[in-house]
């Protein structure tokens, strides 16, 4: 693969391996006073505003359930994320074959673009509720919900990508007597897979709120049941953690993602930052 | 012009007439508006709460585990809402009181489809039970089960939210707990699938104060509070003199109500209705911390006087 070549005019590719190695431990100590910054920041709203724990815990309370609760949060997490996981390897297949299906046809591009359009407007946590009653309140409704807050930005940025291959590659793959399949699978698909990687990227930041809110309107298990019971219980520090737990899943997804994307996608190269 | 002036003078007379000192209460109900509000609805509109000097405004919340929390961070002046919740919320540090009773008995029952498999709470075992978001339905469901020889392990508990019935109609749950006596009930019925109920203080669970009202306890000496229970109390005893007109009242500002499922309600809560609802059963209240302690949901039983009072 070596599309890069007719990106002459765009700046150079810079060097993938700076990325790794050394500049690891900056990022994480960057990581590490940002997290610690919020912490302080959350400390001193605690203080000014003399806010109850049932209100706004502080963080150490938050700290003291997230290590006394930590057996009980893993489990509830443990479901969150393989639930999350699941929705996610669906929702991005059922999202990448409805790409390509609308690339490739166009009567499907006609009467399902707009269905899918459609299919957007209508909030999850609206339709929560009914998939639960049909799929049962067990881990295929939380899967299904992942799926469904995923597919429609997997679909619109792969459908994206498919409709935008550079004209000069179609020509020469044309040239070369390339047929329309040929077409699709050796050029336009490769050459939209960073658009596929970005959509990707904001499912990972989103699955886990699908998986919730499948989990809110009825489960045993899981994070998002752990904090409505929590809530119920005024075990607000518990709720807290269960949220940062959430949160953490949520980070730790979208750099694992990021990074496993940026070395399968890797003709797709960072611009060099820009100067301030 | 001349009609802006009239109505101008009109709008001073009518400030005028008014109580000068009209005290603002608001007021959180525990859940959206229906029959088990009737007596601050006919107080409202018969006007009793003005009568004793008072401007309530009633609120409905999103979610029924917000009133006491928004009280008890001053945001309100009272809450509506649980028994059962209030030993909860106190026992984790809510500085709150019970300081007048609307529903008197408990209104939670465990139900089941009548022509369902479970006939006896025996038979819920190893099937799914439904519940509401609350932290107290655990608690009875124990003491019920276990009067009937089995533990909360023999079943699975599933959150499904506010979907009782749907749950239950659906078949994805044998049972659920938390559906109201008055309310799912009849709404079973409707939907021509009839309910078979289970009522706790019939399966060794304390009677309790199904709707109680909260307010912060260290503003117990508000002279409010009282004029608003005595309000209250007017809005009980009209309600139960006059269940027609009163119905009239209840739907009077409030059109969407006025459906089969809140008639019905409405005749089935009449009865369940506090006759004084500022009154307070020491013992009862303790009776039950003692139930909630035995089951583990608190940690000790605290004096009486921290939690529930009779107001002056």
């Amino acid at each position: 693969m070596i599309v890069h070549t007719s990106r002459l005019a765009l700046p150079p590719v810079p060097d993938r391996t700076r990325r790794s190695g050394t500049a690891l431990l900056p990022a994480l100590a960057r990581l590490a006073t940002v997290a610690a910054g919020l912490v302080l920041m959350w400390q001193a709203i605690v203080l000014a505003t003399g806010a109850p724990h049932y209100i706004l815990p502080g963080p150490l309370g938050v700290g003291r359930a997230l290590v006394e609760s930590r057996e009980l949060i893993l489990f509830h997490a443990a479901l969150t994320l393989s639930e999350v996981m699941l929705g996610l390897a669906l929702g991005a297949a059922c999202g990448a074959a409805a790409a390509i299906a609308l690339a490739y046809f166009r009567p499907a591009r006609r009467w399902l673009l707009p269905v899918l359009v459609a299919s957007q407007a209508i909030p999850v946590f609206a339709v929560a509720p009914l998939l639960v009653l049909w799929l049962g309140y067990g881990m295929a409704s939380k899967v299904a919900m992942a799926a469904l807050i995923i597919f429609f930005p997997v679909t619109t940025a792969f459908f994206d990508g498919l409709r935008r291959t550079d004209p000069a590659w179609l020509d020469t793959a044309l040239t070369l007597g390339a047929g329309r399949a040929t077409l699709l699978w050796r050029v336009r698909v490769p050459a939209a897979l960073p658009g596929f990687a970005s959509g990707l990227r904001i499912a990972v930041a989103v699955a886990p709120i699908g998986a919730v809110v499948g989990e809110w309107v009825g489960s045993s298990a899981g994070l998002g049941f752990l904090m409505l019971h929590a809530n119920a219980r005024v075990q607000i520090e518990l709720m807290f953690a269960a949220l940062l737990v959430l949160m953490a899943i949520g980070v730790a997804l979208y750099l694992a993602a990021d990074a496993l994307l940026r070395r399968l996608v890797f003709w797709q190269a960072d611009a060099p930052p820009a100067e301030d | 012009m001349v009609l802006h002036r009239v109505l101008l003078v009109l709008a001073i007379l009518l400030a005028a007439i008014r109580p000068a000192s009209a005290e603002k209460l608001t007021v959180l109900l525990d859940w959206f508006i229906n029959p088990d509000h009737a007596p601050l609805f006919v107080a409202l509109e018969k006007g009793y709460f003005r009568d004793a000097g008072l401007e309530v405004e009633l609120i409905a919340p999103a979610d029924p585990n917000d009133p006491p929390k928004l009280v008890a961070a001053r945001q309100a002046d009272i809450a509506v809402s649980y028994q059962p919740q209030l030993h909860l919320q106190v026992a984790a540090g809510l500085p709150l009181a019970r300081i007048g009773t609307m529903v008197a008995t408990p209104l939670v029952t465990v139900v089941a489809l009548a022509d369902g498999p479970v006939k006896t709470m025996a038979d819920l075992k190893g099937r799914k039970i439904g519940y509401s978001v609350a932290g107290s339905e655990e608690a009875l469901l124990k003491a019920m089960l276990a009067k009937n020889g089995l533990k909360l392990t023999d079943v699975t508990l599933v959150n499904v939210n506010f979907a009782l019935v749907q749950a239950l109609l659906s078949e994805q749950v044998a049972a659920v707990i938390g559906a109201y006596r008055n309310f799912e009930l009849n709404q079973l019925e409707i939907e021509k699938r009839p309910g078979r109920a289970f009522y706790p203080e019939e399966e060794g669970v304390p009677a309790f104060d199904e709707l109680i009202f909260v307010a912060r306890n260290d503003r117990l000496s508000d002279p409010n509070f009282r004029k608003f229970l005595d309000a209250v109390e007017r809005g009980t005893l009209f309600l139960i003199n006059h269940p027609e007109e009163s119905w009239g009242l209840f739907i009077k500002n409030h059109k969407e109500l006025d459906d089969e499922l809140n008639r019905r309600a409405w005749r089935d809560t009449l009865p369940r209705f506090a006759h004084s609802p500022a009154a307070l059963d020491a013992q009862r209240y303790e009776r039950f911390a003692r139930f909630l302690n035995a089951a583990g949901l608190i940690p000790s039983v605290p004096a009486l006087s921290s939690y529930a009072v009779e107001l002056k």
